[in-house]
């Protein structure tokens, strides 16, 4: 808390992360969305548009609060990181004002026409209206997502004689390869939720012994989805992602797995508690060699450790960042098993009549959002001290106008607030829920128009 | 390169105002010609799925902010850190009552989310208008080229001032006014019976009171500060700016005797627009004017971003725009028309 960014610091955490736990539900529902509305569609398959119309309300709820906590979000970086936002502004703000003005756009045009207005549209129309949504979502995420990679891994800069950074090669900012493997698999794990969210409302109503059809359309397709989304993940996008750090942020592969001495055939920790004072990690469990070939492909690569690197070079924050990367990973592992299992037993033709695992499916939605979570949480921790990696620090970047008290007292607000929009989410998903999959509440928003 | 990109931060700005200041000025005039929660629901109906559309404008112009003018949004930001946060929560308040409020068909529900939907919307436009007028009267920019206002000081326009002072409070007032007549011609043409009634009686009554107090913040303006008019007059394009602005309102009376619904509405419209074009006409190029010195404010050519990047995004802009309109205008033909109460049950 000596830190003058503390509250900067907490402030912008507490509202991403919070602000998160929407749009990968948002983005991990849409693909299912559009994939349902064409089978019915093409098939005339009425379960497929009732699915589809169920999830089409839990989308907009979920939407909504996604909008009205994402809108903050690009205020911030100038209210509280002023410095920051002038001194990279000439570069991240292309993204920043292209995510606004091309994908939010798109979005906020059509969501309400997917979600109100499929009487009024008919199903064609409306079939455009829900992938043009669709398409705004993920469109959204990838220019977020290159602004993000730029802080990681700037590259298409250039610095002004002014000391600000602005546009060098446009293209190379854009194409940053770093944030391609960034959006492959921050959107594989985003269809990890959704898959996740739906297989466990469709297990929930397939235990009650209720909305049989669909129970087990949810099922199925969640459980589909969630094995292909749970494995790409991993590999490739997981794979390549840490292959990347290991090559860009040797330190931040180092502070993740809590290793301080360097040497080849280093180990995977499973487990342990980093001991950042005495330099070492606390009761260890780990595979042999498997750090050096997973980073370099190789058994006798040399893994560098923290001893290797001057302590101001050191994440900030280690022992978060080790649990947070050790959490994101355990999980990811956990979820192929689980929906490995969930396959299996699908093709044998038993899913439906295993309790045990419908069981398991009802009660696994909530990790995905901690293992998303927890990979948001290593990417930015692992990039400290640096705001922007090697050119910028995090503590050169908040708004030093503003006092500890006025940055305190939004925090507060924002906890407040977000602490009753929470409630109210969970009131309305979960009444959604228990109604089900009936037609007969669509919801009287607009359909007092009449044209005229 | 820096006038073109000034003139679209503007009129981005302006294209929020007018187009979310009718959803604004909805929620401000509901509860007098709503009484009932099904009239307050064709309210809400009237505004339609497209205001989420409405409402990023304001996110475009941020982001037009930030790629042209990072170090203006880098001082003005954190400079109304505390006006700006509350503005976002009201933000965050009336998103969440358009979109939650229609959700449950229960009367305590949505009498809740009504009342929560007038209130922020009020407080959207109090505090849209204290922005303007504290970029119109100044704000305390000192040696360091930062500032960091206060809500409160000592109520005076000169030196070291806060967000509301006499000046501020006056134009914070208009623009309440001015935006609650403007979504009751809002609604006087999007809607049947008697919203529609009570829409048109208070929509003659606003705008009279809308062109009563235009002469005194006119005036209020000329006191604090008597160079933006001098500077008026040298720039035909805040010439044609009023000119709109007096059609607009000319064309708001013109559509009210005649009833002529849709006239009166877009007279209103550009009566916003034509004020907003001549005020952002006549500080150019001052973005930040400064209370203590006016060497110490920001200048546009001062603030804007050097290198490639605004010859980079004047390419993508126009594509962004024209596709951004084209899928609004899809959009409004499917829901437009008259909004009537209680029409025969959809299921």
């Amino acid at each position: 808390m000596d830190d003058p960014a503390f509250w900067h610091r907490l402030q912008f955490a507490f509202t991403i992360t919070y602000h998160y736990l929407f749009p990968q539900l948002t983005m991990g529902l849409a693909p299912l969305l559009v994939l349902w509305r064409w089978r019915a569609l093409a098939t005339g398959n009425e379960a497929y548009a009732r699915s589809a119309r169920f999830w089409s309300r839990i989308f907009g709820i979920n939407f909504a609060v996604g909008v009205v906590t994402g809108i903050p979000m690009e205020f911030q970086f100038g209210t509280n990181w002023s410095e920051f936002s002038k001194y990279s502004g000439g570069v991240i703000g292309q993204t920043l004002a292209m995510e606004g003005m091309f994908a939010f756009f798109l979005e906020s045009a059509f969501v309400g026409a997917m979600v109100w207005g499929e009487r009024r549209l008919g199903p064609t129309k409306h079939f455009i209206a829900t992938c043009l949504t669709a398409l705004g979502a993920w469109l959204s995420a990838y220019f977020i997502l290159v602004t993000n990679a730029f802080m990681q891994h700037p590259v298409g800069h250039e610095l002004t004689p002014q000391g600000t950074l602005i546009i060098g090669d446009f293209t190379a900012y854009l194409l940053n390869p770093w944030a391609f493997v960034l959006f492959a698999h921050n959107q594989a794990a985003a269809l990890v939720t959704g898959a996740f969210v739906v297989a466990a409302v469709g297990a929930f109503y397939a235990l009650r012994n209720v909305h049989k059809e669909q129970a087990r359309v949810y099922v199925e397709w969640g459980t589909a989805m969630g094995l292909l989304a749970a494995v790409l993940v991993a590999f490739p996008t997981g794979d390549v992602q840490a292959k990347f750090v290991a090559k860009h942020q040797e330190v931040s592969l180092a502070a993740m797995e809590g290793r301080f001495e360097s040497g080849t055939e280093a180990q995977l920790n499973l487990i342990g508690q980093p001991n950042v004072k005495m330099r070492r990690l606390d009761n260890p469990i780990a595979l042999p060699g498997l750090l050096s070939f997973l980073a370099f492909g190789t058994f006798h690569s040399n893994v560098r450790g923290l001893n290797d690197f001057p302590e101001d070079q050191w994440p900030t924050n280690i022992e978060l960042l080790y649990y947070s990367f050790h959490v994101m990973a355990g999980l990811g592992t956990i979820f192929i098993g689980l929906m490995g299992l969930a396959n299996l037993q699908r093709l044998r033709g038993k899913l439906m009549d295993t309790r045990l695992l419908l069981w398991a499916l009802m009660l696994a939605f909530p990790f995905p959002y901690i293992a998303n979570t927890a990979g948001w949480m290593t990417a930015e921790l692992g990039r400290q001290p640096w705001l922007i990696w090697g050119l910028f620090r995090t503590g050169q970047g908040y708004s030093d106008v503003v006092s500890q008290g006025d940055a305190l007292f939004t925090l507060i607000g924002f906890a407040g607030l977000y602490a009753a929009i929470g409630l109210l989410y969970l009131f309305m998903i979960g009444r959604e829920v228990v109604q089900g999959p009936v037609d007969d509440h669509e919801s009287g928003l607009y359909p007092e128009v009449v044209n005229g | 390169m820096v006038e073109i990109w000034f003139a679209i931060f503007c009129l981005m700005l302006t294209a929020y105002a007018v187009m979310d200041g009718w959803n604004i000025g909805c929620g401000v005039v509901q509860f007098l010609v709503a009484r009932t929660p099904p009239e307050r629901r064709q309210v809400i109906a009237a505004i339609g799925p497209l205001w989420t559309w409405h409402e990023v404008w304001l996110v475009g112009a941020g982001g037009v902010l930030f790629v042209a003018f990072p170090s203006v949004l880098a001082v003005a930001l954190p400079g109304f850190y505390l006006a700006v946060f509350v503005l976002l929560w009201c933000l965050v308040g009336r998103g969440l009552s358009l979109e939650f409020g229609g959700h449950i068909d229960d009367p305590m529900w949505r009498s809740f989310w009504d009342l929560a939907f007038a209130v922020t919307n009020a407080l959207i436009a109090i505090l849209l208008g204290a922005a303007l007028g504290n970029l119109l009267r100044g704000l305390p920019i000192g040696p360091a080229g930062k500032f960091s206002l206060a809500f409160f000081t000592d109520f005076k326009t000169r030196g070291e001032v806060g967000i509301l002072d006499w000046y501020t409070i006056m134009v914070a007032v208009f623009t309440l006014v001015c935006l609650a007549a403007h979504g009751a011609s809002y609604l006087v043409w999007r809607t049947e019976g008697a919203v529609h009634d009570r829409g048109l009686a208070l929509a003659r009554r606003l705008w009279l009171a809308v062109f009563l107090l235009m002469p005194a913040i006119t005036v209020a303006t000329a006191a604090v500060r008597l160079e933006l008019f001098t500077e008026m007059m040298a720039r035909p394009l805040a010439w044609l700016a009023v000119l709109l602005a007096v059609g607009g309102s000319v064309a708001v009376v013109t559509g009210q005797r005649g009833q002529r619904e849709l006239l009166s509405f877009v007279g209103g419209c550009a009566f916003i627009a034509g004020l907003l074009g001549a005020a952002a006409a006549s500080v150019f190029p001052v973005m930040l004017h400064s209370t203590f010195d006016p060497s110490h404010s920001v200048s546009a050519y001062a603030g804007a971003v050097t290198g490639p990047g605004l010859r980079l995004a004047i390419v993508w802009w126009p594509i962004a725009m024209a596709l951004s309109i084209l899928y609004a205008v899809l959009v409004f033909r499917q829901f437009s028309g008259k909004v009537r109460l209680s029409s025969p049950p959809l299921h």
